[in-house]
């Protein structure tokens, strides 16, 4: 392959690369509740499909990550499982201390989505839970 | 480990070692940078907005925030450059900071396929969402991040030993006699720095894609702190350092897990320990020079 060849190939590689049709995205509802040392974030994920009908029979992973410190400060990503309740699921993660954390929650099956929210976790007093609500920026 | 946690471990580690890199290309210049954050979220908002925003597919995004973290990298250093230095860190470390607070202005909302998306300053960037849309596995980005690592890696190897590559290291040892020597030391540190806020802005592209989400928090002193850190801890012989500062560091920090509330403590002991029986890092000159020579030796004998 000579140069022009190159040349022409890499003009071409993003044409071929270029976003596809953007598909409906499913609506994701994150709730987590602090509690215990670490804390433990428990944490509640409902998937609805873009016509608003619950969506069962995703794969849902939990992560999180210290936005203070990305890609280093993170914890052990766990599946969340599905409840009773169509289109819930439950997951536990194990923080490492207090303070804001990017939670992810990353969906495969039916639907391929990453959705990340800001949450402020706190270890709450004695045996109580207290919920961990959005990060205030 | 679960596979899908390796390669996204794995991803992590590409994604920082270009980070690491662009600190290793200034160090080698004489200078040191707590700055590179910086250009490392500029390439991660530019390349986010034009794959987001503008519909531009990932390779171009990419490159537009390389150069864009080239070019601030490149005139942020014209007059900084000009300082001593601890002046010259201290400056990189407040510009970075500067750039931080700016983009916690940046307000820049399109509506795009019915949704909104773009940078709302503090509250972040959400829905970077090229690779979703298509449908490029984990597996398959963290054989691009190898690959663009390995571009980078490849281009440091075979400057090395080049008239170039000797330049910069010259500069670095000693500014005063590349000078007397005749060489243009603040035209090659700017062009080791431009280079070094391209493969940042390079890193920071991918993170954006790789996360879909970005907010100016994320870069914050510790990430550039740790990018030197890398640097150090691998040691500056060859541009393999940084990468094995990076393995070396995440590893650490994973196996520290086990301590969790005292891990960073128990994490920042360690890294001091370490510095204090290798100064120079684990690949530092001398054992780079032990290595070819053992390596010359058993090709002669072989």
């Amino acid at each position: 392959m000579n140069t022009r060849s190159l040349l022409l190939l890499a003009l071409l590689l993003p044409a071929a690369l270029t976003a596809t049709a953007q598909s409906r995205r499913p609506q994701v509802d994150l709730k987590c509740e602090a509690h215990g040392m670490g804390p433990l974030l428990d944490c509640t994920v409902r998937l609805r499909g873009a016509d608003g009908q619950p969506l069962p029979g995703a794969g849902v992973t939990l992560g999180a990550t210290m936005p203070s410190m990305p890609m280093a400060h993170t914890v052990k990503p766990v599946k969340a499982l599905p409840t009773a309740v169509p289109g819930e699921y439950r997951g536990q993660l194990t923080l490492e201390m207090s303070g804001a954390w990017a939670i992810e929650i990353d969906l495969t099956g039916p639907v391929r989505e990453r959705v990340v929210r800001v949450l402020m976790a706190e270890e709450c007093d004695g045996d109580g839970r207290c919920p961990a609500p959005p990060a205030r920026r | 480990m679960p596979l899908e946690q390796a390669v996204g471990l794995a991803t992590d580690i590409a994604i920082l070692s270009l980070l690491a890199l662009s600190a290793y290309l200034v160090l080698l210049v004489g200078r040191i940078s707590f700055g590179q954050q910086a250009y490392f979220a500029l390439g991660a908002y530019a390349s986010g907005m034009a794959s987001t925003l503008a519909g531009w597919a990932l390779a171009p995004s990419l490159l537009l925030g390389a150069a864009v973290g080239a070019v601030a990298s490149g005139l942020l250093a014209w007059p900084t450059l000009r300082l001593s230095g601890l002046n010259y860190a201290v400056a990189t470390l407040a510009l970075a900071e500067m750039m931080r607070i700016a983009l916690m202005r940046l307000h820049f909302i399109r509506e795009v396929d019915g949704y909104t998306v773009g940078p709302q300053g503090a509250e972040g960037f959400r829905d970077i969402r090229w690779l979703l849309e298509n449908d490029v596995s984990p597996g398959a980005f963290l054989l691009l991040c190898l690959a663009v690592l390995a571009a980078a890696l490849l281009v440091l190897a075979w400057l090395r030993p080049r008239r170039l590559g000797l330049a910069l290291r010259q500069v670095g040892h000693d500014e005063v006699l590349a000078a007397s020597q005749g060489l243009p030391v603040l035209r090659l540190q700017l062009l080791a720095v431009a280079a070094a806020g391209a493969l940042a802005a390079l890193g920071g592209g991918l993170y954006a894609h790789r996360a879909t989400y970005i907010e100016p928090a994320l870069f914050d002193p510790m990430l550039g702190v740790h990018a030197v850190g890398y640097a150090l801890i691998g040691g500056l012989g060859t541009a393999l350092g940084p990468l094995l500062g990076v393995m070396f560091d995440i590893g650490l920090l994973e196996a520290t897990k086990v301590f969790a509330g005292w891990r960073m403590v128990v994490f920042g002991g360690l890294v001091a320990l370490f510095l204090r029986f290798r100064p120079r890092g684990l690949l530092d000159e001398a054992t780079v020079h032990r290595i070819g020579a053992a390596w010359r030796h058993f090709r002669r004998t072989s």
